[in-house]
Order: structure tokens, then sequence, then C-alpha cells
């Protein structure tokens, strides 16, 4: 009940910052009612799920510091155990996304264990080899559809099925999706202020301090990497339901994952607000880049340029995001 | 018989090559401590750069070395004074990110500039042709020439690292930056020379391996990650390791080769199902992970 309470308390934060997300969130609830392009749903959804991958990512990559470029394979994990459970033996989404969960959470207590013996640059490189190896022997193990992946065909369903996610009209998945996002929000509103959480930064500032004061580091490390897999395995079942074919390359291939770290990077690692507002800025811009410039004849790449240097920009200017800017010039207003 | 050594030649081979490869990689690790994820695509670059001259002057794409080296060193110093410089004023973070960014800007360059289409060389002195070692085993001579080369470029950089006065001061600063800026030595452009000779070494393995390798603007992760693996193996930072384990590592890209020999030597049927030169290198990905966590310094690491 506690901890029920600190999900939904969000009294620390100023009044302005309250203000403005609600303001957001009504946007969010009203927004299908309104007339749109299928364009901007399609992004609208993408950001949705982009902000919850990045959630999870700020949970150890954010409060606990710990650069992880390999959250894709969870990604992988949760779309597969969906993918193959629906088409084999018809198993809804919501039997088998808790399933997915439990899955990616154990693959991600097996690798964690020796993955948190590494520090800094190692540990963000293992962290990209474990996600390419298990990468490659989906895309050559028959069971799951070797590299040509599992199709979900629409046609077996009856539309709306809600058991399967199986909608004709993204308006559906815009809610489902919009629905796992504030969760997502008072998860880890909840979090960041539990046991775990202040032991997680205080890692992030100081190991040595943190484990004099008597944290078990490596065990805090491993947990919140398993939180962080749990909200990145759920949106990865929700891919299945929704591209509704799923390949190695794409679910759980290394652009993924550094789209993810990314996000969370660009928007402010280590706040409430900094993924959301990184994938608020990415993703739009991402995809409106790339129809506009990638459509032209032999611009192929140019979106990823203009991309790439936004990317570099940040990190060389302002490597503590978009969140980090908004906070300095608070901070100078105060003054 | 055959079969096992001709795997093993080649992975002494092509294990030369990825020794240059890695080279770069833990030059600048060893000096400045932080992590080049763009380093496959620096040979992405070297290899259009072999290509573009031996295509454009029409002399062999083995002469094309120093062009290689010389386009290598440049965007390296580049790449230090124009980013990373003022990268690593941020946290590690973002450093690792910034470099990521860098990969992405250069791949996707190339991709605008160069298309998505493979390109390989056709012409020149050696390709085509092949010596026989007797046994069975025949060795393309591009591959030799190629490791050969890559063999002398790596002596000349370890030369230059350990027998000249500049090769001294970079090495101090690897040690201590702090120390060696009081005793006079410029470690800002230390860091811009380790870039130079990174890039250098790196894009005259590109020039090399493009005589036998086609080259397309997303060849550079594969490496990148190779280059990690070597430089694991051998110890972030420590040039003689980057050498032993870029041969141990292309004997794991061997392993397919020698997985047909078992087959066929052991005869047993439910190995020739499995799908081995698809995971070709799903290994070098499992041997870092495992070399990390098992020996984090590596075989010869000296820097923790």
């Amino acid at each position: 009940m506690e901890t029920l309470k600190s999900a939904f308390d969000f009294s620390d934060f100023p009044r302005l910052d309250i203000s403005i997300a609600g303001i957001i969130a009504i946007f969010l609830l009203v927004f299908p009612l309104f007339s749109h392009s299928a364009f901007a749903m399609a992004t609208m959804i993408q950001f949705l799920m982009f902000s919850v991958y990045g959630m999870g990512w700020n949970t150890i990559g954010g409060y606990g510091g710990q650069v992880d470029l390999g959250k894709a394979q969870y990604v992988g994990i949760g779309a597969y155990t969906t993918a193959v459970l629906l088409i084999r033996w018809n198993i809804p989404f919501w039997f088998s996304m808790p399933l997915g969960v439990c899955l990616a959470m154990a693959w991600s207590f097996i690798i964690g264990y020796p993955l948190f013996r590494l520090k800094g640059h190692y540990f963000a490189i293992a962290t990209i080899a474990t996600s390419l190896v298990l990468m490659d022997l989906f895309s050559v193990w028959e069971f799951v559809g070797a590299a040509r992946g599992l199709e979900i065909s629409p046609i077996k369903y009856h539309y709306p099925d809600f058991w399967r996610l199986i909608f004709k009209k993204d308006i559906y998945y815009y809610y489902v999706i919009l629905g796992f996002f504030f969760v997502g929000i008072l998860y880890v509103n909840g979090f960041r202020r539990s046991r775990l959480g202040f032991q997680l930064r205080s890692i992030r500032d100081n190991e040595e301090m943190a484990s004099s004061l008597g944290i078990n580091v490596h065990w805090a490390k491993i947990k919140t990497y398993a939180i962080a897999t749990a909200f990145v395995s759920v949106v990865g079942s929700f891919h299945a339901c929704y591209i509704k074919n799923i390949e190695p390359q794409d679910t759980m291939g290394l652009d993924l994952s550094i789209l993810i770290a990314l996000m969370a990077m660009l928007g402010g690692a280590g706040s409430l607000w900094g993924p959301i507002i990184g994938a608020a800025v990415l993703i739009p811009l991402k995809s409106y880049l790339k129809a506009w410039l990638g459509g032209a004849a032999g611009l192929a790449g140019i979106d990823l340029v203009i991309y790439a240097v936004i990317i570099m920009l940040i990190s060389a200017l302002e490597p503590r995001g978009i969140w980090g800017i908004v906070e300095k010039v608070r901070r100078r207003r105060w003054q | 018989m055959d079969i096992l050594i001709g795997s093993l030649v080649a992975g002494v081979l092509i294990g030369m090559i990825l020794a240059l490869v890695a080279l770069g990689l833990t030059i600048i690790f060893g000096v400045m401590d932080i992590v080049n994820f763009a380093h496959g695509e620096f040979l992405m670059i070297g290899m259009y750069t072999g290509l573009l001259t031996a295509q454009a002057t029409g002399i062999d794409p083995l002469l094309t070395l120093p062009v290689a080296a010389m386009v290598g060193f440049l965007l390296g110093v580049i790449c230090y004074y124009g980013f990373i410089k003022y990268l690593v004023r941020g946290p590690m973070v973002a450093q690792l990110l910034g470099t990521f960014g860098l990969m992405l800007f250069l791949r996707n360059l190339a991709l605008l500039i160069f298309g998505s289409e493979d390109q390989a060389l056709h012409r020149g002195i050696l390709i085509g042709k092949s010596f026989d070692l007797g046994m069975g085993v025949i060795v393309p001579a591009t591959k030799l020439a190629a490791a050969l080369l890559s063999v002398i470029a790596f002596l000349a950089i370890w030369l230059l690292m350990n027998r000249t006065k500049t090769g001294k001061a970079l090495t101090a600063t690897a040690l201590n930056a702090r120390g060696a800026r009081y005793m006079g030595i410029p470690t800002d452009r230390m860091n811009a020379l380790a870039w130079g000779i990174g890039g250098a070494s790196v894009t005259m393995a590109g020039a090399l391996l493009v005589n036998f390798w086609s080259v397309n603007p997303f060849v550079g992760i594969l490496f990148t990650m190779i280059a990690f693996a070597i430089v694991a193996l051998g110890g972030f930072g420590s040039v003689p390791g980057a050498f032993f384990a870029g041969l141990v590592v292309g004997m794991i890209m061997e392993i397919p080769g020698i997985w047909d020999f078992l087959t066929y030597a052991l005869n047993w049927d439910w190995m020739a199902n499995v799908p081995m030169t698809s995971l070709k290198y799903t290994f070098v990905y499992l041997a870092y992970f495992i070399i990390m966590v098992l020996r984090p310094r590596g075989l010869f690491g000296w820097k923790r």
C-alpha cells in the first residue's frame, strides 16, 4: 500500500512540471479523437513504445549508471515468446506476455550475474556481445523461423480481438500501449524513491562508498537489470502483436539497442521525464526525416546522417541531455 | 586432414590482418581510455580508399597502402580535434554514445556517397592466383600478400611506439597523462597522434582486406566487434597482446572449417546438420564475453 502511494506521489516536482505533465497526459488521452493521419498515429505509437523502452533502460542505465547496450535481446525474447505461443498454440497475449517477462528476467539473471562483474566500457561491450550471440542463435533456430522470422497472419482472427491483441485499427493499439506507458511512469516514479532506487544512485555516484555502506552492489545491479528487462520485454510482446512480423535483425539487432539507450540519454538519463522527452524528440524526427528525405532518390541514409550529427552534438556539448539543459536554466534563474 | 590444415592456415592469415585492425583500437584505448565504436567504420573507409584508388589510378591494390595510411591518419586527427576532444570532458555514458554517433555518421555518409551495393576488386596482379602448399592446401595469393604486408605494418608501428622518442611520449601519456604533462609532453598532441596512428593502422588493414573481401557501408560493425574481442583477449592497451590475440581470433573464426573436418573425421550425422557457417561470428562475440568475464585484464593486459 505504501509503495502504491509513493507511485502516485509526484509532490517533489515543481508545480510547473506537474501541470505540463498533466496537460501532456490529457493530450495523449484525447489525441486519437481528433482527426489524424495514419502516419501520425503510427509515429505516436512508436513514441509510446520507445518511451517505455527508455524508461526501462533508465532504471539501470540512468539511475544505476550502467550503460547497457544490449536491451534488444529482451525485446526479442518478449516478441518471440508472444509470437510463438500465438502461432503454435493460440495462446492469447495477456498470458504469453507475463510468460515472456518471466523468460526474459530468467535470462537476465543468467547473464546478469557474470555481466555485472564488469564495469564501464567493458560492461557496455559485453552487453552488445550477448545480444548479438542471442540474435545469431535465433537466426539459425528453425523452431522460431530462423532468419525469415515469424509472421502472425491476422486473417485467422476476428477483429477486434482483445485477448490476442489483434486489431485492424491502430487506435486500439494506441490505447493499450498508452496504458503500459502510464503504468511505466507510475512504476518508475515509485522506483526512484524506493530503497533500491536510492541504493542504485549511490552505486552510480561512488561504488566503493556504496558497498562500504553495506549495500550489496552486485545484487542491486542484477535486480535493477531484471526490472529494466521486464519493461522492455512487455513492449517486445506488444511489438509482436502490433507489427505482426518479427525478424531477428529488427527485433534483436544492435540498432534497436542503441536507439533505446540513445533516447534515454538524449532526454536526460537518471530523471523521470528524460526518456519520454528523448523519445518525443527523436521518434518524430526520425520518422519525418525518413519520410521527407529518405524517400527522395539517391538520398538514402541522409536522415541517419542528420540523426548522427544530433547524437554527436548532444554527447559533446551537453552530456546530461535535454533535461540537463532545463535544470541548468532553472538553477540560473533561482540564483 | 587437408580441410583442417587449410582452415588453420586461413585462420592464421586472416588473424594477421585482424591483428592490424585491432592495433588501432588498442593504441587509442591505451592512450586515452576511450572506446572507439567507430573503429569498424574507419576500416570501411580504408577499404573504400583502397578500392577507389586502385580503380582510379590502375595501380595494384596492394600498393594503395600509403594512400590508405594517409587518409586514415588525417581521419583520426580530424576526428580527434573536431569531436573527441570535446567528448572526453563528459562522463563515460556520453563518450560511448558519442563514438556511436560517429559510427552512425561515417556509415551513413558512406551509404550516401557510395550506395549500398557490395563492391569488390576484380583487377590486380595477384587476384585469382594461388599457391599450393601441398597436401591439397591452397592459399590465395592475395590473402598471403595481405597477411605479410599487415605483419610488416604492424612491426613498423610497434617500432614507432617502442623505439622513437615520440613513441615513448605516447607511452608516457598512456601511463599517466597528468605526469606526462608535467614533464612537458604535449598530451593533447599525443592524443591526436594516437588517433592518427590508430586510424592509419586500421585503414591500412582495410586496404589490405579489400583485396579479398567485398565492401559495403555496413561492413564496419562486424569488424568493430572482432576488434573488441581481440583487444579484450590481448588486454586493453597492449600492442603485442593485440598481435597474438589476433591470431587466436582468426582461429576462432575458422571454427566452422574445423567443425567440417571433425564431421568428416568422426562421421557423425548430427554434426553435419548444425548450421556452423552462419554462426561463424557468434563464436567471436561469445569469446569476448567469456574472456571478459573470466580474465578482464586479457592475456597481456597492464591496464585495469
